[in-house]
C-alpha cells in the first residue's frame, strides 16, 4: 500500500522533479519560440506525421516493457508527472482562452511569444510530446499483462493518447477551404483565407439555386439618433401576426391584418404573392389614448423600399426575422466527369470523392436576396484515427460511469 | 415574452424555498414542522417544474437555447440533486446549499429578462443539441453540487468536525460530473464536425470547455493518489469556479470577438 501524500506535491520527490521540468519545458518553449522569431512550430505532413507517431509509439512500447522497474521511466509514466502535465496545459489554455487567437496584439514582444497562436506554439509541443509520453507509458503498463480490470484505463488513455496524437500530428493534412459561388454558375477555386490564396480544385460546384427561409418578422421601435432598438412589451408570447399588440410608453400597435408574403398591387395595396418573391406586409394601428391611425408595414427588398412610420423622433418599423434555414442546391461535376445533385444545408453536409462539403455562409448584407452562396469544403485524412480515439474514449467513459474509481494502489 | 410572468413565478419560487429551509432547520427542535418544511421546498421546485413545461409549450421548442433558459433547468434540477442525497445518503444539508445556488441563478434571470428569444438559429438545428446540451446541463448541475458539498466540508473542518461520508459526497458527485462533462466534450466535438466542418478549433469556449475539463481530470488525478482530503475539498471548491467562467463568463473575455458559440442576440 501507498502512503498518504502529505500536501500538494510535499514530501515526494517525484513532483518536485515533475513540476521542475514541466516548467523548464514550457521556459524552453517560450525562448526557442522567440528565438525563431514568433514562427509557428514547423509542421509534418503525410508520411512524415505518420511516421513520427508509430516511431514514438514503438518507443514507448519498448521503454514500457523492457525498462518497466526503471526509475526514470516509472517517473515518466507515473502520475506525478502527469498531474504537473495537467497543470501546464491548464496554463497554456489559458492564455489562449484570455489573449485573442490569431491576430496580432499590437505588442511586438508578445506576439513573438507566440501567446495569440498559443495551441502552435514550441511550449505547447513540449508539454503535449511529454504529455504523450506520459500517458502512453501508463498505457502500456495497464495494457501487458493484459487484465479485464483494466479495460476502462486502457479505453480512457489510450483513445485519448490516439485523439491527440492523430488529430494533432494530422492537422497538417488537414484542408479547408471556401467556395464562393454565384447562382447560375459554377466554380472549381477554393480560397485558403489563412494564406489568402486561392487554389484549384479537383472538382467543380454549379449553384442552381440559394435559398433562404426566415423567423417571423418583429416589429420594434427604432431610434435612429442612437442607433438603438426598442422592443415593445407584449402579452404572451404571440408572434407578429393578425392580432399581435405590442405596446411602448405613451401608444401601443395592433396588427389588423397580416401577409406573411405579398407584393404590392397596382394600386399600391399588397396583394398574395409567392414565397420567394414576396416580402412580409403588416396593417398595423397606431394607438395614443383615444386617437388612432392605420398604417402599412413592411419588410422591405432590394426593389422595394421598406414600409415604416415616424413617431416623433422614433420610427416603428417590421425586420425580417433571423434565417431559419438557408440552403445551396448544387451541381458536382468530379474529376472523372461524373455529376451528382445535391442539397447543402448548415447541420446537413455532404460527402463528395474524399471530401466534405458544408453550407457556410452567403451574403449577409443582401440576406434573403444573396445570389452568393459560400461553400466549405473539407478534407480530413485522419478523421477516421481521431473518432476512433473519440469512440474508445466514450467507452472507457461509460465503463467509468458504471463501475466508478478504485481509489489508490496504483502510481 | 412569457406565458406567465416570470417575475411573479421566480420570487415565489425562492420564497417557498427560503421559508421551507427555515422551517427545515426548525425541525431539529420542533419535530412537527418536518412535514411543513418538506412541503413548501418541494412545493418550490414543482412550482419552478411547471414553470418550465409551461414555457417549453409557448416556445414550442425545449427551453435550452439561450443562457437564461439552461440557468431555469439549473435552478430546477439543482435542488432535486440535494433531495436525492438526502434521500440516498440521509444527508441533509446539502440540499439547502443547493436551494441557494438555484436561487441564485434565478435571481440572474430575473435582474436580466431579456434572455428570452425565440429564433433557433440553424447551427443549432441538429440532431446533436439536445444530448449535448442535456448531458452538459446535467453535468453542470452534479459539479455545482459536488462544490457545495465541498465548501461545506471545508467550514466544518474549520469546526474540526469532519465527516468522512461528506467527502464522499463531494467525491462521487465530482466523479458522475467528470463522466458528464466528458461526454459533453465529445459529443460537441463530433457536433462541430457536422454544423462548422472540424471538430476542434480552439474557440474560446472550446478552449475554457477544455480548461474546465483538465481541472476535473487534475482532480481525478489528485484523488487517485489520494492527495489529502481537505486539500481537495479546496481543490473541488475552486474549479467550480473555472466552470462559471466557461459557462457565463467567455462572451465577456477578450478572446470571444468572434466566438462562432455565443448565442446571446444583441
Ligand atoms: C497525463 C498522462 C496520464 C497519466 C500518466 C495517467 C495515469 C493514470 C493513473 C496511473 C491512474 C490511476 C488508475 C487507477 O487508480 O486505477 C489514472 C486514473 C485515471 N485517469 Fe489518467 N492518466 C493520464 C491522463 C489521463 C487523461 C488524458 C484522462 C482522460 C481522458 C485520464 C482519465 C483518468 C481517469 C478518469 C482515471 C480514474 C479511473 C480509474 O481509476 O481507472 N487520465 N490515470
Amino acid at each position: 500500500m501507498r502512503e498518504d501524500v502529505k500536501g500538494w506535491f510535499g514530501g515526494e520527490r517525484n513532483f518536485r522533479l515533475a513540476s521542475v521540468v514541466t516548467v523548464l519545458a514550457v521556459l524552453a518553449g517560450f525562448v526557442i519560440q522567440y528565438a525563431v522569431g514568433g514562427e509557428g512550430v514547423p509542421l509534418l505532413f503525410w508520411p512524415l506525421n505518420a511516421l513520427f507517431i508509430m516511431v514514438l509509439a514503438a518507443l514507448l512500447f519498448l521503454l514500457g516493457i523492457a525498462f518497466r522497474q526503471n526509475a526514470f521511466a516509472s517517473w515518466l509514466g507515473g502520475i506525478p508527472l502527469g498531474l504537473s502535465l495537467i497543470f501546464a496545459l491548464v496554463f497554456l489554455s489559458l492564455i489562449g482562452g484570455f489573449i485573442p487567437q490569431g491576430v496580432a496584439s499590437g505588442n511586438a514582444v508578445l506576439d513573438r511569444s507566440g501567446v495569440n497562436r498559443i495551441f502552435s506554439s514550441w511550449p505547447f509541443l513540449f508539454v503535449v510530446l511529454l504529455f504523450l509520453c506520459n500517458l502512453g507509458l501508463s498505457v502500456v503498463w495497464k495494457t501487458i499483462p493484459f487484465r479485464l480490470s483494466n479495460l476502462q484505463f486502457m479505453l480512457f488513455h489510450g483513445g485519448f493518447w490516439i485523439a491527440l496524437a492523430c488529430g494533432l500530428a494530422g492537422a497538417s493534412d488537414l484542408q479547408r477551404l471556401i467556395i464562393p459561388v454565384y447562382e447560375g454558375r459554377a466554380s472549381s477555386q477554393g480560397f485558403i483565407p489563412q494564406d489568402n490564396r486561392m487554389v484549384q480544385l479537383p472538382f467543380s460546384v454549379y449553384l442552381d439555386d440559394f435559398s433562404i427561409e426566415e423567423y417571423t418578422p418583429r416589429i420594434v421601435l427604432y431610434d435612429p439618433e442612437n442607433d438603438r432598438v426598442l422592443p415593445g412589451r407584449s402579452e404572451g408570447l404571440a408572434e407578429v401576426g393578425k392580432g399581435f399588440r405590442s405596446e411602448w410608453p405613451g401608444f401601443s400597435v395592433t396588427v389588423l391584418d397580416y401577409l406573411p408574403h405579398a407584393l404590392p398591387g397596382p394600386d399600391g395595396t399588397p396583394r398574395q404573392a409567392d414565397d420567394k418573391q414576396g416580402i412580409s406586409y403588416a396593417r398595423v394601428r397606431i394607438a395614443a389614448g383615444e386617437v388612432h391611425s392605420d398604417h402599412w408595414l413592411n419588410t422591405g427588398s432590394p426593389s422595394i423600399k421598406p414600409g415604416v412610420v415616424q413617431i416623433e423622433r422614433y420610427f416603428l418599423v417590421m425586420f425580417p426575422g433571423t434565417p431559419r434555414v438557408f440552403r445551396s442546391g448544387v451541381v458536382l461535376k468530379g474529376s472523372g466527369g461524373g455529376t451528382t445533385a445535391a442539397e447543402l444545408e448548415v447541420n446537413k453536409p455532404v460527402s463528395f470523392e474524399g471530401w466534405k462539403l458544408y453550407q457556410m455562409g452567403y451574403d449577409e448584407k443582401a440576406g434573403r436576396w444573396s445570389e452568393l452562396s459560400l461553400i466549405e469544403a473539407v478534407r480530413d485524412p485522419w478523421l477516421p484515427a481521431v473518432y476512433f480515439g473519440f469512440f474508445m474514449i466514450m467507452a472507457g467513459n461509460a465503463l467509468f460511469f458504471w463501475k466508478g474509481m478504485k481509489q489508490g494502489e496504483l502510481l | 415574452m412569457m406565458p406567465v410572468e416570470f417575475s411573479v413565478i421566480a420570487p415565489s419560487v425562492m420564497a417557498a424555498w427560503a421559508l421551507g429551509s427555515l422551517l427545515g432547520i426548525l425541525t431539529k427542535r420542533y419535530g412537527v414542522l418536518r412535514f411543513p418544511a418538506y412541503g413548501m421546498m418541494i412545493a418550490g421546485t414543482l412550482l419552478l417544474g411547471w414553470f418550465i413545461a409551461a414555457y417549453w409549450i409557448a416556445l414550442e421548442r425545449p427551453p435550452l437555447r439561450t443562457l437564461g433558459e439552461t440557468r431555469l433547468w439549473y435552478a430546477a434540477l439543482i435542488p432535486v440533486v440535494g433531495f436525492l442525497v438526502e434521500y440516498r445518503w440521509k444527508i441533509a444539508w446539502l440540499k439547502y446549499y443547493c436551494m441557494a445556488l438555484a436561487s441564485f441563478f434565478l435571481a440572474i434571470n430575473l435582474a436580466h429578462p431579456e434572455v428570452f428569444d425565440k429564433a433557433l438559429m440553424p447551427a443549432l438545428q441538429s440532431v446533436w443539441f439536445i444530448p449535448h446540451v442535456v448531458v452538459y446541463l446535467v453535468g453542470y448541475v452534479l459539479l455545482a453540487a459536488s462544490s457545495a458539498a465541498a465548501w461545506h466540508n471545508i467550514v466544518s473542518g474549520f469546526r474540526s468536525r469532519p465527516e468522512l461520508i461528506g467527502y464522499s459526497i463531494s467525491h462521487y458527485l465530482a466523479l458522475l460530473g467528470f463522466v458528464l462533462l466528458t461526454f459533453g466534450l465529445v459529443f460537441g466535438a463530433l457536433w462541430a464536425k457536422e454544423a462548422w466542418g472540424h471538430y476542434w478549433t480552439w474557440d474560446p469556449k472550446e478552449t475554457w470547455a477544455f480548461i474546465s475539463w483538465m481541472a476535473y481530470l487534475g482532480y481525478m488525478h489528485l484523488s487517485a493518489i489520494r492527495t489529502d482530503k481537505n486539500r481537495l475539498q479546496w481543490y473541488l471548491a475552486v474549479s467550480f469556479l473555472v466552470l462559471l467562467v466557461c459557462w457565463f463568463g467567455v462572451n465577456y473575455l477578450p478572446s470571444a470577438q468572434n466566438s462562432v458559440h455565443s448565442y446571446q442576440p444583441g
